[in-house]
């Protein structure tokens, strides 16, 4: 009995007031997915995906060509580095900007497990 | 608690009388206001609260006023005059965070400007946003899904004016910043990288790697030393708004400031005073703000007359890492909270009590992956039935390999205090973050106190709602910063110095007279004092509310505020003694208290506002709660300004 009602009593003020894109009626993708689909899924809906260049792909193939872990999504790529140094990141298509995974890829700001912004 | 507290909605009348003194709990409806449970769009917040708040010339021909004196429209680089302990400039600004900063950059233009802050001019929370900040700049956007996302967030308590403002004017704000030098990062097309946060329905957050907070800060910072009219105060804490009353209308003429390095009481006579003091997490325990954020600026605009507005609206984060729970307990307090992310629940992180029961799914069937908000209001109820510090959140039957790649920074730091977290579970706690509501601004920036001005998380714009949305915070600085400096140039070019109105407060004194001894117990009262208030908010004003827990709050902290001063004046403590931790503490004390009576005035659960006993939405309900300025009869040493005395 408690459980329902707390389950109830929570759940109504959430669908109510909270502003995850799962609840919407909207919205197709829930922002909330676990596993390794997820970053993927966030490049293909960006606005900002880059088109490749002829270097990138060179970049590309080198990589495909070097033995990856295949948890690759989620660690760091050396080979990203330009000549200047600027760091791209592969994954986001970012210069400079943060290696890895997309730190808002769980709906809240993150690097390495630290949260920053939400 | 001598503050009325009302449900404001409709058009707000200018001139018109409000109820006093009738107690917290009753909803006053003020006359002259309209209410007719309409949808949003017909309340009209922010438009009313302009009428009212109305900046009219100031016409200063019957205060005392010297007529041959010159507004200070001439800047040098000794434009400032000194006479004694007293300085004048055209504009104060209280706080160094991104608005204070921004607004410092544009008035400087026109006048002379200090800015007072407390500690090192980069100690904000704006230092401390790593995240982003939101605005429409990629072409398939738009202002109308900004807004959309804005105020379903907000829990539609948003005023709409607000918000088509904010967004609309976000991105050129965002390009001004970049101007000055801001540098965010770019995807490998040139365009601005956006990222896209929890709320947001397109890839719209700016951002500097993971430390953009700092960037703009940085760039602020750099602008502002390198600005000749515009003097930096530093390590100075500003103890009260030098105020007066013409009529009635209360009128700011500057700021009294304790210089905490020289122990010297500075009083800073200005035009205009924009206040951009930032937030009060250290009302709570646990929270992600830095030591500076004690509510010293919602406080003083409180003291000072000036309406408050949704205190009740507290953001926490539901998993922090939670010192208690470390086998080696860091070897001084934590200055501000290690959220632990979402990702990890995500990656499939587990919550479990102290009795290692998995509770989510008794809350919501997502269990774990519920909605932020519902997992905190969950963990913050197992700690408060089962009388515990903290839960644990265990990803250790993770591959050990993807957990220390996907998550070292959090096990870094729990390894240096003696937690291996791919053998076992995390401590953590809920923190505050964000305070939704502040002092009460119009579209300008302005409040009914003229020539005060607010901006960013001191404010509460309307902006905001019942929730804030993510990144959208440093926006609202950057965008009312903005705005009130029109009015605020306006405001200084009507208005005229007197160099002699310096002597009509009471100067602030510093407890030399009470010797080392006496000031060592105060502070360590004082102290001890402190952690049993932010004991109080956890335990009393937490994530689920209730009526009775409220009042028990109210009643535990009137008790122990009073216990403290009582402490300090028998120990000698005078009226208008200042230190830093005694000033904190009043004002801290003053923004518990405005939270507690927001919270008890809204019955109806919304947001980040949850009751028990009223845990539902309530759409007669959907009006911001205000918060008037209490009457000075029986009013305890932090509910008044220093230089006032009590009437009794």
């Amino acid at each position: 009995m408690v459980r329902a009602t707390l389950s109830r009593l929570f759940s109504s003020i959430s669908e109510l007031s909270i502003p995850k894109p799962s609840l919407s009626s909207v919205r197709s993708e829930p922002m909330t997915r676990f596993g390794s689909n997820s970053a993927s899924r966030f490049l293909c809906c960006s606005a900002q995906q880059p088109q490749l260049n002829h270097q990138e792909k060179a970049n590309e193939e080198k990589r495909e060509a070097v033995k990856e872990d295949p948890e690759i999504e989620n660690k760091e790529n050396e080979e990203d580095d330009f000549e200047d140094g600027d760091h791209v990141n592969k994954q986001t298509g970012e210069v400079g900007g943060p290696r890895g995974p997309e730190p808002t890829r769980y709906g809240d700001w993150e690097r390495n497990g630290r949260c920053y912004d939400f | 608690m001598a503050a009325s507290v009302a449900y404001v909605g409709g058009q707000l009348q200018y001139g018109m009388n409000f109820y006093w003194g009738q107690g917290y709990r009753q909803a006053l409806w003020v006359p002259g206001v309209t209410i007719n449970g309409c949808l949003q769009r017909e309340l009209s917040w922010s438009r009313g609260v302009s009428k009212f708040l109305q900046i009219h010339r100031c016409n200063f021909s019957h205060y005392p006023v010297r007529e041959n004196w010159k507004s200070f429209r001439t800047v040098t680089t000794s434009a400032y005059l000194k006479d004694g302990s007293t300085k004048y400039f055209d504009f104060a600004v209280i706080g160094s965070g991104v608005a204070g900063l921004r607004y410092a950059l544009e008035v400087a233009k026109h006048g002379t400007v200090a800015v007072i802050t407390k500690a090192e001019p980069h100690e904000s929370n704006t230092n401390y946003a790593q995240g982003g900040v939101s605005a429409v700049l990629c072409p398939s956007d738009s202002v109308e899904s900004h807004m959309q996302d804005t105020i379903v967030a907000g829990a539609y308590l948003c005023d709409e004016e607000t918000v088509k403002v904010v967004c609309t004017e976000g991105p050129d704000r965002i390009r001004e910043l970049i101007a000055m030098g801001a540098s965010f990062d770019h995807g490998e097309d040139g365009n601005l990288h956006l990222a896209r946060e929890g709320g947001h329905s397109h890839h719209r957050i700016v951002h500097a790697a993971d430390m953009t907070g700092r960037e703009i800060e940085r760039a602020l910072l750099e602008a502002v030393i390198n600005d000749p009219n515009i003097v930096v105060f530093k390590h100075h804490f500003a103890i009260d708004l030098l105020t007066s009353q013409y009529g009635s209308d209360t009128v700011c003429h500057g700021v009294d400031a304790l210089n905490t390095e020289t122990q010297e009481v500075v009083r800073f006579v200005s035009k205009v005073t924009l206040l951009a003091s930032g937030g009060a997490g250290h009302i709570y325990p646990s929270t992600t703000n830095p030591p500076v954020a004690t509510g010293d600026g919602m406080a003083m605009a409180h003291r000072a007359q000036a309406v408050i507005s949704n205190m009740e609206f507290v953001q926490f984060h539901p998993t922090a890492l939670a010192d208690e729970g470390l086998p080696i307990k860091p070897k001084k307090t934590r200055e501000n909270a290690f959220l632990v992310t979402e990702a990890v629940r995500g990656d499939g992180g587990i919550l479990f009590n102290l009795s290692m029961e998995r509770f989510m799914p008794f809350y919501d069937e997502r269990a774990e992956l519920a909605p932020r908000d519902v997992v905190a209001r969950s963990i913050d109820d197992q700690l408060k039935k089962r009388n515990e510090k903290y839960v644990l959140l265990d990803i250790s039957h993770k591959p050990r390999e993807k957990i220390l790649s996907h998550f070292p920074n959090i096990a870094a730091e729990c390894l240096q205090h003696g937690l291996d977290i791919t053998q076992q579970p995390i401590p953590v706690v809920p923190a505050a973050h964000y305070m939704c509501g502040g002092v009460r601004a119009g579209l300008q920036g302005e409040t009914n106190v003229h020539g005060l001005y607010v901006a960013g998380e001191v404010a509460c714009t309307g902006l905001h709602g019942a929730n804030r949305l993510a990144s959208n915070s440093l926006l609202e600085a950057l965008v009312f910063a903005r705005r009130a400096v029109q009015p605020s140039i306006d405001h200084m070019k009507s208005s005229s110095l007197d160099l002699s109105a310096s002597n009509l407060w009471t100067q602030p004194v510093v407890p030399k007279s009470l010797g080392s001894d006496v000031m060592h117990k105060i502070l360590r009262t004082t102290k001890e004092v402190r952690k049993e208030l932010q004991s109080v908010m956890w335990k009393y004003v937490g994530i689920v509310r209730s009526t009775t827990r409220l009042q028990e709050a109210e009643q535990k902290i009137g008790e122990l505020e009073a216990k403290w001063e009582t402490y300090l004046f028998e120990h000698g403590w005078q009226q208008t003694m200042v230190a830093l931790d005694a000033c904190e503490m009043r004002n801290l004390f003053c923004c518990a208290k405005l939270v507690v009576s927001s919270a008890l005035a809204r019955h109806e659960s919304r947001g980040l506002h949850y009751m028990i006993d009223f845990p539902h939405l309530e759409e007669s309900k959907r009006l911001p709660t205000v918060i008037f300025p209490s009457s000075h009869m029986m009013s305890t040493w932090s509910s008044r300004q220093l230089h006032q005395q009590p009437m009794y």
